[in-house]
C-alpha cells in the first residue's frame, strides 16, 4: 500500500552531516536494502523516515501524502532495533500486543493476533516468557511479531541481525525477507554487511556520507558499481591505477605499471586519462603457466599489443604473478598472487580447485574484459575513496 | 480511562509538553533555586547590621573560627572516607563472596540513622559524658576529633555508594586488559582505572563534604553533651547558638555566616567540577618490583583487614551504641508528644516527596533526555545546589524569603515543609535523573513507531523500567527528611519534629528518654531503608 | 609457545561452562575456536590467559603447569572483543603500555610502541587517543598493544565481532599476515565459521561446554565428522532416507522419503538403517533427471545465484549456478542430482535432526 518517497533530505548534527540531500522513492512492498559502513547515515536516513529524526530540509511522503510533520506514532512505519528493545518487564504475549492494545482492540482479537504472530515467528508457546529469558535470536523473532501486530504497513529495520551469531544469521536472513513479504510490507533495512543486503534487497541503496552513492538492484551494483568504492565494498574487488591506451568496441585497454596491461569496460574516456580499474575477485581467474612457453614470455607477449599500430579487438590477455598464500573458506578459497608492479592481487575461485595450485607457484592471471569497470581516478587519491570505516 | 485519554492526546502536542515542562522549571526556581540563596539578596538588604558585624572583632573572630571548623572537619571527614572507602568500594563490587549482601546492607545502615540518634550514639560510645548511665570507651577527646568521628560515621556510605557507583560503570576490562600486558594488580588500578574514576571521586566528594558541611543536629547534640556547645561552634551550630541566643538581634551574623559558606560550597562545586574534567594525575610512572610486591599477599590483605576495621570500629559499633540503653531502662518516656512529633515529622516528609515526585519528573526527564545541550547542563548543576548549601543556612535563607512577605504567624508548618522540599529535592531528582538515563531511549521510541502517543509511551514503558528507582529515591528522600535538624529549626522553632524534640530532650539533660525517641526513629527509618533495598533487589533481579 | 590443556572444567555454580577439555596446540599454530554463542569458548581462552581459574584440570605453556601463574605473569596478550584501548592515554601509550609496566626506560617503551604501530600501519596515528579512529583501526592498535608486551601467544576473543562486515573481511586476512609473519601462537575465538576457515590452521568445534569436532578447515568442511560440524561450517543440504544397499567396498546407496534411489560416499552403514545425508549447494548440480524440485526461489550472491528449491522428498535443497547462467523462473521444475563422492552419510540423530543442528 504505501509508497514512500524521500525529497532531497537533508540534517546536520551540530558540523557532523547526518544525511546531505537523500532522494529515493521506495515501491509499495519493496523490500529495500540501505548498505553503508558505519557513521554513513544509514539510521539517520531511517530515524528521518519513521520520524523519530525531523529533517532540517527536504520533505517525505508516504503514497503522495506529505508526512514530514507528521507526529511518529500517526505514521503507521514500525522501527525494528538492533536490540530489540523487547519492553523488559513484561512478557512476550504483552509485547507484540502492545500496538493493538493501544488501539483498544478486545481481548478476543488480541488473543487470536497474538496466536497468528507467535505461530509465524515460530514462537508458539513462549507466549509467557519474559524477554530476559530468551536466547537473542528469539528475542529478535518477538520484535518482528510486535512489529508485525501493530498493524503497521511500513517496516523499518535498524541492523536486526547484527548482535546475532554468523551461523543464526544466515538462517534468519531468510525468514525475515520472507515474513516481510508475505505480510506485504514495504520494507527498509539498514545494514553494513554487503551480503545481507545482496541476498535479502530487492534494491540497494549504498550510502556514505550521507548521500546514496548508487541505487539498483542487487545483481546491478554488483556488476555494475557505480564508484570504486562501491565496487570494493558490494564484494572485494582488485582495484589498481593505470592510464588508458586504448578503447573501442566496448573494451579498453589500460596500462597498468611496468610491463603489464590489461583489458576492461569501455568507459569512453580519451587515452591518456589516468584511471582506476576494478574487479571482483570473485572474477578474477588464475591458470598454471604453460611448460611448453619459452623463458621469458611475458615481455614477448605484451610488446606486441602495445606497438600495434591500428589495434584490432584483443579479448584475451593476462600477467604473471607467484602465489603467496591460499586461504581454504568453505565454499571458496582465496589466492593472494604477489604480482611484480601491482601488488597482491586476490582471486576468489571454488573449493575444488584447491588442490590444483601450490604456494609459491607462478601463474597466469586473467578476467574477462566485460567484468572489469573503469573509473576515473577519484580526486581524494585512491586510500580516501577505499576507506571502509 | 478518559482522563488518561485526555492527557494521552494533549501529550502528542508539542506545545502542552513544551508547558508542562515550563511549569516544573517555573516551580523548581520560584520555590526551590531562589529562596535557597535568598540569603545573599538579604546582605545587601540588610547590609547596616551586615557591615556592624563585620566592624566587631569578637564577632568575626567567632564566624571565622566556627566556618573554619566546618570546612576542615569537612576536608578531614572526606579525605578519611576516600582513603577508606576506596577499598571498601572495590570489594563490594568486583569481588563476590558469600555474605557480600550482609555487608552491603550493614553499609548503608548509617544512613537510616537520623544524625541526632547518631550524635548520642557516637558521643556514648567514645566519651563518658555526665548522664549517661551507660558506660563508653570513657576516652576524652577534643570536640573537633569527636565531630569529624560523627560526621565519618553517616558520610563514609556516601563516599563508599558513589564510589561504588562508578566503579560498576568502568569495563572490568580495561583492567584485566593491564594485566594481561603484564602490570600487577595495583598498578593496573593505579594507571587505568583510577584515572577514568575521577568523575566518581570528586562526585563522591561533593556529597560527603556537603553532607558534613550540613549536619546541625547530631553535632549539636554531641557538642552539648560535651557541654562545649556554647564554645566551640561549626557554621550551622554556630546559626543556632545565634539564633536563641536572647536579647541581641542575631540577623547580621546569621547572614554574614549564611553568604560565606553559600560562596565557599558553591565556590568548592564549581572548582571540583572543573578539576574533574581537566585534572590530570601524572600517574604514569610505575615501580613493578614494589608494585607487584604490594599487591600481592599480606599487603593486600592487610589493606582489606584495614578498612573493615574502620567500618566496624569507626562507623558501625559507635552508631549502634545507642542501643545499649535498651539493656539499662531508666525512667519513662513521654509517648505522647514523641508521637505527636513522629507525626508532623511524617507530614512534612510525605508531603515533600510527594510535591517532589511530581514537579521533579519533568525536570529528570528533561535532563536525563538533554545531558549535552547546555540548557540540561545548567539543570542538572542548578539541581546540586540545595544539595550543597548547608540545610541550616538554607533554611535560614528560606524563611528570610518568606518572612519579606507578611505571612500569617500558622505559616511555619507550610514554611518547614517547604525547606524541606527544598534540600531533598536533589535526591530525588538525581535519583530519577539516573534511572532514566541509563534506560536506552529506543524502548520509548519503538513504542512510538508503534503507535503509542508521548504520554502513553512515558506510562507504559518508561515508568514501569523506572518505577523502583522513584520509590527508591523517594524513600532516601522521605528518611532524609525524618532526619533532618538544621533546616528545621532554622526555620521555626515552633514546628517540633523528631529531631528537634530529641535535642530538646538532649538540651534539658534527659538523656534516657532523648535514647528511647532516637531509637523509635531509627527502627522506623530501618523499615522504610530495607523498602528500598526490597525493591532495588527486585530490580536487579528482573533486569 | 606450546599450550596444553588437560581435562579442564570450569564451573559457574552448579552450571559447567566448559566441561573436561583437554587439547593441545603447537608452536607458532593459528588455532580457532569456533561455536554459537554460550558453548563455553571464551571461557577456555579466559582460563589460556590465566583470566580465569580452571575448577579442575591443568594448565601447560612449554611443558610447564601454568594453572596457578596469576595473569600478569602469563605473558599472553589477550585481544578483547569490546577492544577495550585505555580510552585516557594515547595510541602510543596504549601500546607502551605493556613494555612500561615491566619497567622499561623510556627510550626502549617509545621505540618498542613504534615499531609495532608500524607493524600495523598504524604509525601515523600514534598521537591520537582511541575515541579518534575507527573501529577498525582500534583493533589493530589493540593487536599491535597486545603483542608490545612480548607476548609469544596471543588469545583474540571475538576480535572482529564489534565491526563492520567489510572492515573484519578485511582485518582477518591482515591479522593471519602478520602473526604468521612474527611466528606467534594464536587462539581465536569466534562464532563465525567463514572467519575461521580463513584465518586458521586448525579449528576446534565447541558446543554445550564440550568439544564437536578439531580438524583443519578443510577436513571440516570436506568430511566433517558430525552433524552439527557439517550443518555448523559451511552451508548444507540434509535429507532423511534410509540405508538399501551396500556393496564389500563400502559403497552405499540409499533411499529418499520420496522412493528415489542416490548413491553416496563410502560410509559404514548397513542396509535398513535411518541415516540423513548432507549435501552442499555447490555440489547440487540440475540434469536431466534425477530428484524433482520446484524452484521457490532465486537469490543473487555475487558470483554465483543461490536456487532454493521444494524437493518431492518434501526438503528444501540449495543449489549454485553461475552468475553469467541463465536463471531458471519461479515454479519452474528442475532434476537434481548430487555429487556421489561429495555426499555425506550420518546416522539419523534419536534426538531429531532439528535438535542435533539447534544453533541456541
Amino acid at each position: 500500500m504505501p509508497e514512500i518517497r524521500l525529497e532531497n533530505i537533508s540534517k546536520m548534527f551540530g558540523d557532523t552531516v547526518g544525511a546531505n540531500g537523500l532522494t529515493l522513492d521506495i515501491a509499495d512492498g519493496e523490500y529495500l536494502c540501505i548498505l553503508g559502513p558505519t557513521g554513513a547515515g544509514k539510521t539517520t536516513c531511517m530515524r528521518i523516515i519513521c520520524g523519530l529524526t525531523s529533517p532540517d530540509e527536504g520533505r517525505i511522503y508516504f503514497d503522495g501524502k506529505d508526512v514530514t510533520d507528521m507526529p511518529v506514532d500517526e505514521r503507521e512505519a514500525t522501527m525494528l532495533t538492533q536490540s530489540y528493545s523487547l519492553f523488559p518487564r513484561v512478557n512476550v504475549e504483552d509485547n507484540v500486543l502492545f500496538g493493538p492494545r493501544l488501539k483498544g482492540w478486545d481481548e478476543e482479537s488480541c488473543q487470536q493476533l497474538v496466536r497468528n504472530m507467535l505461530g509465524m515467528t515460530h514462537m508458539e508457546g513462549r507466549g509467557s516468557r519474559l524477554p530476559n529469558e530468551l536466547s537473542g535470536g528469539q528475542q529478535q523473532r518477538v520484535a518482528l511479531a510486535r512489529a508485525l501486530a501493530s498493524g503497521s504497513k511500513v517496516l523499518l529495520l535498524d541492523e536486526p541481525l547484527r548482535a546475532l551469531d554468523a551461523r543464526l544469521r544466515l538462517e534468519l536472513r531468510k525468514e525475515l525477507k520472507s515474513l516481510a513479504k508475505s505480510m506485504g510490507l514495504t520494507s527498509i533495512h539498514v545494514t553494513h554487511d554487503q551480503d545481507e543486503a545482496l541476498e535479502m534487497a530487492d534494491r540497494i541503496a549504498v550510502i556514505r556520507d550521507g548521500r546514496f552513492v548508487q541505487i539498483g538492484a542487487p545483481q546491478e551494483v554488483f556488476e555494475n558499481p557505480a564508484t570504486p568504492f562501491v565496487a570494493n565494498f558490494v564484494g572485494r574487488s582488485n582495484i589498481f591505477e593505470g592510464t588508458l591506451v586504448y578503447a573501442g568496441n566496448g573494451t579498453s585497454r589500460i596500462s597498468a605499471g611496468e610491463g603489464i596491461t590489461v583489458l576492461a569496460r569501455d568507459p569512453g574516456y580519451e587515452p591518456g586519462t589516468k584511471v582506476l580499474v576494478a574487479v571482483k575477485i570473485g572474477n578474477t581467474k588464475i591458470s598454471h603457466v604453460k611448460a611448453e612457453k619459452p623463458p621469458e614470455p611475458e615481455a614477448k607477449r605484451i610488446e606486441p599489443i602495445q606497438k600495434i599500430p591500428k589495434p584490432k579487438p584483443v579479448l584475451d590477455f593476462s600477467f604473471r604473478g607467484r602465489i603467496d598464500r591460499i586461504l581454504y573458506e568453505g565454499a571458496t578459497i582465496t589466492v593472494e598472487i604477489d604480482v611484480p608492479g601491482l601488488g597482491l592481487i586476490s582471486s576468489k575461485l571454488p573449493n575444488r580447485k584447491y588442490d590444483d595450485y601450490d604456494v609459491g607457484e607462478e601463474v597466469e592471471v586473467t578476467w574477462s574484459p566485460s567484468k572489469a569497470s573503469v573509473f576515473p581516478y577519484p580526486e581524494n587519491g585512491i586510500k580516501d575513496e577505499l576507506r571502509l570505516d | 480511562m478518559s482522563i488518561f485519554k485526555r492527557i494521552d492526546d494533549l501529550s502528542s502536542s508539542p506545545r502542552i509538553r513544551k508547558g508542562w515542562f515550563s511549569a516544573a522549571l517555573i516551580i523548581f526556581l520560584t520555590l526551590i533555586i531562589i529562596p535557597a540563596v535568598f540569603v545573599l539578596l538579604e546582605a545587601v538588604i540588610e547590609w547596616e547590621s551586615v557591615s556592624e558585624v563585620l566592624g566587631d572583632p569578637t564577632m568575626t573572630g567567632m564566624i571565622w573560627g566556627a566556618v573554619s571548623n566546618s570546612f576542615s572537619i569537612a576536608l578531614i571527614v572526606t579525605i578519611l572516607d576516600i582513603v577508606v572507602g576506596l577499598p571498601m568500594a572495590w570489594i563490594l563490587v568486583r569481588r563476590s563472596f558469600r555474605g557480600k549482601r550482609y555487608l552491603d546492607t550493614l553499609i548503608d545502615m548509617p544512613l537510616a540513622f537520623p544524625t541526632a540518634a547518631v550524635g548520642i550514639s557516637v558521643v556514648m560510645f567514645w566519651g563518658a559524658p555526665e548522664g549517661v548511665a551507660i558506660p563508653g570507651l570513657g576516652l576524652v577527646m577534643s570536640p573537633y576529633l569527636i565531630v569529624i568521628l560523627l560526621h565519618t560515621v553517616f558520610t563514609f556510605p556516601y563516599m563508599v555508594r558513589s564510589l561504588a557507583g562508578i566503579l560498576d560503570q568502568i569495563d572490568p576490562s580495561f583492567e584485566t586488559a593491564g594485566m594481561t600486558l603484564g602490570a600487577s594488580r595495583l598498578t593496573a588500578v593505579r594507571t587505568i582505572t583510577l584515572p577514568l574514576f575521577r568523575a566518581g571521586l570528586v562526585t563522591g566528594f561533593i556529597l560527603c563534604f556537603a553532607r558534613s558541611l550540613s549536619e546541625t543536629g547530631g553535632t549539636y547534640i554531641a557538642l552539648q553533651m560535651l557541654g562545649v556547645s556554647s564554645s566551640f561552634f561549626t557554621g550551622p551550630t554556630f546559626i543556632k547558638y545565634m539564633k536563641d541566643l536572647p536579647g541581641a538581634d542575631p540577623t547580621g551574623a546569621l547572614i554574614v555566616v549564611s553568604v560565606i559558606m553559600i560562596v565557599l560550597a558553591v565556590a568548592l562545586l564549581l572548582v571540583a567540577k572543573y578539576m574533574m574534567n581537566r585534572l590530570r594525575l601524572p600517574w604514569t610512572k610505575v615501580w613493578p618490583v614494589w608494585e607487584r610486591r604490594l599487591s600481592k599477599g599480606l599487603a593486600a590483605r592487610s589493606k582489606d583487614i584495614l578498612t573493615f576495621v574502620f567500618l566496624f570500629v569507626i562507623v558501625i559499633l559507635p552508631s549502634f551504641y545507642i542501643f545499649a540503653y535498651l539493656t539499662a531502662p531508666s525512667g519513662v518516656a513521654d509517648l505522647n508528644s514523641l508521637f505527636g512529633a513522629i507525626g508532623i515529622s511524617f507530614a512534612i516528609a510525605g508531603i515533600a516527596v510527594v510535591f517532589n515526585i511530581v514537579f521533579g519528573i519533568p525536570m529528570a526527564i528533561y535532563i536525563a533526555r538533554n545531558g549535552n545541550t547546555r540548557l540540561g547542563v545548567l539543570l542538572d548543576n542548578l539541581v546540586n545546589i540545595p544539595l550543597i548549601i548547608p540545610t541550616t543556612v538554607l533554611g535560614l535563607s528560606l524563611s528570610m524569603f518568606w518572612g519579606s512577605f507578611n505571612l500569617p504567624a500558622g505559616a511555619a508548618f507550610f514554611l518547614v515543609t517547604l525547606g524541606h522540599i527544598s534540600f531533598t529535592y536533589p535526591l530525588v531528582v538525581r535519583n530519577i535523573t539516573g534511572a532514566i538515563s541509563e534506560v536506552d531511549p529506543s524502548y520509548e521510541e519503538v513504542a512510538r513507531t508503534l503507535g503509542a502517543k508521548p504520554f502513553r509511551a512515558f506510562s507504559k514503558v518508561l515508568l514501569p523500567i523506572v518505577q523502583s528507582s522513584v520509590i527508591a529515591g523517594a524513600i532516601l528522600a522521605f528518611t532524609r527528611s525524618l532526619g533532618e535538624t538544621g533546616a528545621t529549626i532554622s526555620i521555626s522553632k515552633d514546628v517540633v519534629t523528631v529531631p528537634v524534640y530529641i535535642m530538646d530532650l538532649i538540651e534539658q539533660g534527659q538523656y534516657y528518654q532523648g535514647a528511647v525517641a532516637a531509637m523509635i526513629l531509627i527502627v522506623i527509618c530501618f523499615i522504610l531503608m530495607f523498602g528500598v533495598r526490597y525493591l532495588t533487589g527486585r530490580r536487579k533481579q528482573g533486569a | 609457545m606450546k599450550i596444553k590443556l588437560d581435562h579442564v572444567s570450569v564451573k559457574f555454580g552448579d552450571l559447567y561452562a566448559v566441561k573436561d577439555i583437554s587439547m593441545t596446540i603447537d608452536k607458532g599454530e593459528y588455532v580457532t575456536i569456533l561455536g554459537p554463542s554460550g558453548c563455553g569458548k571464551t571461557t577456555l581462552i579466559k582460563i589460556v590467559s590465566g583470566i580465569l581459574r580452571p575448577t579442575e584440570g591443568r594448565v601447560f605453556v612449554d611443558g610447564e603447569d601454568v594453572t596457578d601463574v596469576p595473569i600478569e605473569d602469563r605473558d599472553t596478550g589477550y585481544v578483547f572483543q569490546n577492544i577495550a584501548l585505555f580510552p585516557h592515554m594515547t595510541i602510543s601509550d596504549n601500546v607502551g603500555y605493556g613494555p612500561r609496566v615491566r619497567d622499561l626506560d623510556s627510550e626502549a617503551v617509545t621505540g618498542t610502541s613504534r615499531q609495532y604501530l608500524e607493524l600495523v600501519n598504524m604509525l601515523e596515528r600514534a598521537g591520537m587517543m582511541p575515541n579518534e579512529i575507527s573501529g577498525g583501526e582500534q583493533q589493530k592498535v589493540a593487536i599491535a598493544r597486545a603483542l608490545a608486551s612480548g607476548s609469544k601467544m596471543l588469545m583474540l576473543d571475538e576480535p572482529l565481532s564489534a565491526l563492520d562486515a567489510r572492515v573484519r573481511m578485511e582485518l582477518r586476512y591482515e591479522i593471519r599476515r602478520l602473526v604468521k609473519k612474527l611466528g606467534i601462537t594464536v587462539l581465536h575465538v569466534t562464532h563465525d565459521q567463514e572467519e575461521a576457515m580463513s584465518v586458521s590452521d586448525r579449528m576446534i568445534l565447541m558446543r554445550n561446554g564440550g568439544i564437536a569436532e578439531t580438524s583443519t578447515p578443510l577436513d571440516m568442511y570436506r568430511r566433517p565428522e558430525t552433524i552439527f560440524s557439517a550443518y555448523f561450517v559451511g552451508e548444507t543440504n540434509f535429507l532423511e532416507c534410509t540405508v538399501v544397499g551396500k556393496t564389500k567396498t563400502g559403497k552405499t546407496t540409499v533411499r529418499l522419503r520420496n522412493d528415489t534411489i542416490v548413491r553416496v560416499a563410502k560410509s559404514k552403514f548397513n542396509v535398513g538403517d535411518p541415516v540423513v545425508i548432507s549435501v552442499r549447494p555447490e555440489h547440487v548440480y540440475t540434469a536431466s533427471d534425477g530428484l524433482p524440485a520446484t524452484v521457490r526461489n532465486v537469490v543473487f550472491m555475487g558470483t554465483y545465484w543461490r536456487i532454493r528449491t521444494l524437493s518431492a522428498t518434501d526438503d528444501y535443497i540449495e543449489y549454485n549456478i553461475p552468475a553469467d547462467d541463465d536463471i531458471p523462473e519461479l515454479g519452474d521444475e528442475v532434476f537434481l542430482v548430487f555429487n556421489k563422492k561429495a555426499t555425506l552419510v550420518f546416522a539419523r540423530p534419536s534426538e531429531g535432526l532439528e535438535e542435533a543442528i539447534r544453533l541456541e
